[in-house]
C-alpha cells in the first residue's frame, strides 16, 4: 500500500510469502505508483512500463527505468509495521519533487 | 400497417412473399439491425473455457463495438468496450493475449483485469480521478451452456426470458436441453466460416429444409423425413426432433455409429436431431452424441462470420476418440448451406428480385422471424408494396 504522508511516499508491501517491505513508492522513470504494481518473487513490477525493482535492495532490473529506488528498514511489532526511513537522497523520476 | 401486410398470403395462394431484396443489401437497413439487434440483444460470443486463466482475454466485435472479455482472478470472466478512457485509443490492440493488467499504449492508463484505472503517469497527483468513473466501461455478462454471453445494452433485455425462455420453450419440457449437459461438454472441433452473405439470409436457411433434399444429401441419407420439406424448426416456435433413418447407426457422414450417446437424454432424443434458433445469433443443434452450436456476427449487409463448435463428452476428446465422421456430417451440410446463401446474395440487388421471392407452406414459419425483424426495427422496413 502506498504511505503518501511521509514525503516522498513510500509502499509497503505484504509478499505471498508472508514478509512485509518498504521500498519508495515512485518509480524512478516516471510518476507512478509501485503500490500498484505486480509482486513476484520479492520484486514489484512498475504498473506502467515493466521496470521491475528488488523489495530487498531497490536495485532495478530492466530499462525504461535506470536508477534503483530506496529500501527503508522494517521491523514488525505485533500487528503493526514500523519503518525506519532511509536517509539516503530519494532518486525522483522528471517532473517530481520533494 | 407493412407488418401486417407480411402476414397476408397473396389470396388464393399457398406463397407468402419475402422482404424485398434491399432489405439484405442496404447499409442502412444493417446500421439499424447492428444498432437495434446486435447491440441491444444477447449475442454468444465465445467459449468459457476460451479464457482459461486469469489475465486471458480476447477482442470480439458486436454490432458496431469492439469488447474486451478478459477472465479476472476473482471476479469471474468481465467485459468491456476496448476504449481507453483517456483519449479513446485502443486499449488491447491484438485479438488475445494474457496480461496482468490491460494497459492502453497510447499515455499507458493501466486497468485492472476488473476495470478499475489503477496507474498513470503523474495519476498519484490527481486524487481527484475517481478510479471506478475511469475505469473501463463494463457491458453486461452472462455465462451459460459453457458460453459467455454478452448485452451492449445499458438496460439488457432478461436473460431468462430471451435465451433461456426462447431455448427451453422450444425444446419443451420433457425433450429439455437441459439432459444433453451442454455445459459440461469439451469442443472437439471448431471451423470458422467467413460467409458472402446477408445474416438473415443463413438464418432463413438455417429454419427450413425445403432446400435439404436438394443439397444437403449426406445428411437427408441419415434423415430421410428431411426429404418432406418439413424442417426441425416449425410454425409458433415448435421444434420437432427429426428421426433418423431405420439403418443409420449415428450422426456421421456416412450414418456410422458416433461415440456413446450423452448420459442423460430422454429415450425420445436418443434418435432424434433437434434444431433450434436463438434470435438474433445462435443456432443450436443436438443429437443423440453431440451438440453443434452456431454463433454469427454480421460484418455487412454482405458478409458474416459464422464459427460452428462440435461438442462431446470430454472422455470423448481426452480419449482421442474418432469424431472425424461426425464433425464432416455437419461440416458439409455448412459448407453445402453457405454456398447456397453466397449464390443467393448477388441476387439480393437484382430487378428481378425487386419484390422479394416466396415462401412455401413448409417454409411459411420463417414469416414469424420477418415479422420479428420488422418490430425490433420499429416498422418501415423494405416489404412487397
Amino acid at each position: 500500500m502506498r504511505i503518501d504522508s511521509v514525503n516522498p511516499p513510500i509502499a509497503v508491501f505484504l509478499t505471498d510469502e508472508g514478509d512485509v517491505h518498504a521500498i519508495d513508492d515512485t518509480c524512478t522513470h516516471q510518476d507512478a505508483s509501485l503500490a500498484a504494481g505486480w509482486v513476484e518473487d520479492c520484486r514489484v513490477e512498475c504498473p506502467l512500463h515493466e521496470s521491475t525493482f528488488s523489495l530487498l535492495t531497490g536495485e532495478v532490473d530492466q530499462p525504461p527505468a535506470k536508477r534503483g529506488v530506496r529500501v527503508h528498514e522494517v521491523e514488525l511489532e505485533g500487528d503493526d509495521v514500523l519503518v525506519e526511513l532511509s536517509d539516503k537522497a530519494p532518486q525522483l523520476p522528471p517532473g517530481v519533487t520533494l | 400497417m407493412i407488418i401486417d401486410q407480411l402476414n397476408e398470403p397473396v389470396p388464393g395462394s399457398s406463397l407468402l412473399s419475402t422482404p424485398t431484396g434491399d432489405a439484405y443489401t442496404d447499409p442502412t437497413i444493417f446500421e439499424r439491425e447492428q444498432a437495434e439487434i446486435f447491440e441491444k440483444m444477447w449475442n454468444c460470443v465465445m467459449r468459457e473455457d476460451s479464457l482459461a486463466t486469469a489475465g486471458e482475454w480476447k477482442t470480439i466485435t458486436i454490432g458496431r463495438e469492439e469488447i474486451i472479455v478478459v477472465r479476472t482472478r476473482k471476479s469471474g470472466i468481465r467485459a468491456y468496450y476496448n476504449v481507453c478512457r483517456h483519449r479513446g485509443m485502443r486499449v488491447c490492440t491484438s485479438g488475445e493475449g494474457k496480461n496482468k493488467t490491460l494497459q492502453c499504449g497510447y499515455h499507458a492508463w493501466t486497468y485492472a483485469l476488473e476495470g478499475d484505472l489503477v496507474a498513470a503517469p503523474n495519476l498519484t497527483s490527481m486524487p481527484d480521478v475517481d478510479r471506478k468513473e475511469y475505469g473501463l466501461k463494463p457491458v453486461h455478462v452472462r455465462t451459460w451452456l459453457g458460453y459467455v454471453w454478452i448485452s451492449l445494452a445499458d438496460d439488457p433485455p432478461s436473460f431468462d426470458e430471451t435465451v433461456l425462455g426462447e431455448v427451453k420453450t422450444r425444446f419443451g419440457d420433457v425433450e429439455s436441453i437441459d439432459n444433453y449437459g451442454v455445459e459440461n461438454l469439451k469442443c472437439g472441433e471448431s471451423k470458422t466460416y467467413d460467409v458472402q452473405a446477408n445474416w438473415k439470409l443463413i438464418i432463413e436457411n438455417f429454419m427450413e429444409c425445403y432446400h435439404c433434399a436438394t443439397i444437403h444429401p449426406e445428411l437427408t441419407e441419415v434423415i430421410p423425413e428431411f426429404a418432406d420439406g418439413l424442417a426441425s424448426q416449425r410454425k409458433n416456435g415448435e421444434v420437432h426432433g427429426a428421426s433418423f433413418g431405420d439403418d443409420i447407426q449415428g450422426f456421421t457422414v456416412d450414418g456410422s455409429s458416433g461415440v456413446s450417446s450423452l448420459p442423460a437424454i430422454a429415450p425420445g432424443q436418443d434418435r432424434k436431431y433437434y434444431a433450434i434458433t436463438v434470435k438474433p445469433q445462435v443456432f443450436i443443434n443436438t443429437v443423440p452424441d453431440h451438440v453443434i452450436i452456431h454463433r454469427m456476427f454480421p460484418v455487412s449487409e454482405s458478409r458474416t462470420i459464422v464459427v460452428c463448435d462440435w461438442l462431446f463428452q470430454p472422455q470423448v476428446i481426452d480419449e482421442g476418440m474418432e469424431i472425424a465422421n461426425s464433425v464432416e456430417l455437419f461440416h458439409r451440410v455448412n459448407q453445402q448451406d453457405f454456398e447456397a446463401c453466397e449464390q443467393t446474395q448477388p441476387s439480393m440487388s437484382s430487378k428481378a428480385y425487386d419484390h422479394g421471392g416466396a415462401l412455401v407452406p413448409s417454409e411459411h414459419h420463417i414469416e414469424e422471424f420477418h415479422q420479428w425483424w420488422a418490430a425490433r426495427l420499429g416498422g418501415n422496413v423494405p416489404v412487397p408494396a
